[in-house]
């Protein structure tokens, strides 16, 4: 146990700062349970971009700026950086977009199912099933051969591209030029910290998952794979601390229940779905929402193609009505997961085994 | 296999799939091993490793070009 420990500080310490961080942020503004969340606070930024037209989802969190500068600060300042692309970004574009969309089939991405969860939302737990169903039949194909074929090394230039784009549109929604972005005045959009807290969160956050390498979708199949529980171990940290927080702030108030939880349905088969879509998908793309921005930050740009694949699907999420609500999941939203499905069926078993066909 | 403090040898891959058929192949050799998580202070692209002991690091080498395997890197690391 001591071992276990002196192995694993850092990834510890990293869960148990984001469980402070994302209670702090929820104290200071942030939608309920909604410390932090990739998959939504991507979609918000796109609501901001104009990519999608529903108000009440629109704002360019900072959060999602400070990870990816936080990931290349802790990249560059250990030797970590390097440009790096190659590896089939279209197909981890089109996985991009439907890990959003099981991801807003649910309401949240794996790091606030987690907070969910802490908070004492049940149907996160439904998800949770979900999302590990989703990984075994991932590491099911990764076990087969499933491969998008290896990246190479690109300039610096070019693995630096996507945060500092991100960071200039970033300053131009904080300074107001040419005032075109959005920003929702009521909904979860307009429901955010002072922009110079979150960014400071979401450098931290960044910084410290660049170094632990936290992975929701890493963790499950390290534990799957390799009975390894190093990576996982930071999100149970992260879990009980969000549940100590949740019950010293709540008091009275906590309880553990599916109903009237905050930004979620207690539809427990689309819940479960649309995490086992996020859950298959991450496999395949070698890592959760959060991860694939860290390695964006780190320079690599396929992640950076995925992230930009999770704000398109994000986009089209809201302009084809496939998000849930608190009400529920829609009847385009249902759909859309069993057409993601067929697509996960399909890149998964072509790419194991036409790889295999290739190699003979 | 246990986890074993001490030295230890890892190789490193591009991809997932390079090191499932890493593993294919050193069970085939009779190379003794296991496939691992990559230790925080090595970089690789897929996070997972071939980790065994450092002595093994000339069978290993024969394997890798006999089976033509791809690998990232080969290095020892303290666990």
């Amino acid at each position: 146990m001591k071992n276990f420990f002196r192995r694993n500080w850092l990834i510890l310490t990293t869960g148990f700062v984001i469980g402070v961080i994302a209670l702090a942020l929820g104290a200071l503004g942030n939608p309920g349970n909604m410390g932090f969340c990739v998959a939504c606070f991507l979609r918000d930024i796109a609501g901001s971009l104009g990519l999608h037209s529903s108000a009440n989802v629109q704002y360019f969190r900072p959060e999602i700026v400070g990870i990816l500068l936080g990931s290349m600060i802790a990249a560059l300042a250990f030797r970590e950086f390097r440009g790096k692309a190659g590896s089939s970004p279209i197909l981890r574009f089109i996985l991009g977009a439907f890990v959003a969309v099981g991801a807003l089939m649910f309401l949240g991405c794996p790091l606030r199912m987690i907070i969910r969860l802490g908070s004492g939302d049940l149907n996160a737990l439904v998800g949770l099933l979900g999302f590990f169903a989703g990984i075994l039949v991932g590491v099911a194909f990764l076990k087969k051969g499933f491969t998008l074929k290896r990246a190479y090394e690109q300039s610096r230039v070019e693995g630096a591209a996507f945060p500092l784009a991100m960071l200039v549109l970033f300053i131009l929604s904080v300074s107001g030029i040419f005032g075109t972005f959005l920003s929702s005045e009521e909904g979860p959009g307009s429901l955010h910290a002072f922009w110079a807290v979150s960014l400071a969160a979401g450098l931290a956050v960044g910084f410290l998952c660049q170094r632990s390498r936290m992975c929701m979708a890493g963790g499950l199949r390290d534990v799957v794979l390799f009975k390894d529980f190093s990576l996982i171990s930071g999100f149970a940290v992260l879990f009980l601390t969000i549940l100590v927080g949740s019950l010293i702030m709540k008091g009275s108030e906590f309880s553990f229940s599916f109903a009237g939880q905050p930004i979620a349905h207690t539809d427990g088969l689309w819940n479960f779905l649309g995490m086992a879509l996020t859950g298959w998908l991450s496999i395949l793309l070698g890592g959760c929402p959060l991860r694939q921005l860290i390695l964006a930050g780190e320079g690599n740009s396929d992640s950076a193609v995925t992230v930009l694949g999770m704000i398109c699907g994000a986009a089209f999420s809201h302009n084809w009505g496939l998000a849930s609500s608190a009400e529920g999941p829609t009847a385009n939203g249902k759909v859309a997961v069993v057409v993601g499905f067929a697509v996960a069926v399909l890149i998964s078993v072509v790419c194991t085994f036409a790889k295999k066909k290739e190699d003979n | 296999m246990i986890h074993k403090k001490g030295v230890r040898l890892f190789v490193t891959f591009h991809t997932t799939a390079d090191a499932m058929a890493f593993e294919r192949a050193c069970r085939t050799a009779g190379v003794d091993g296991r496939l691992a998580p990559v230790p925080r202070s090595i970089t690789s692209d897929c996070g997972i490793a071939w980790e065994t002991e450092p002595p093994l690091r000339d069978a290993l080498a024969d394997v890798i070009k006999r089976e033509r395997l791809n690998t990232a890197g080969i290095c020892e690391r303290e666990v």
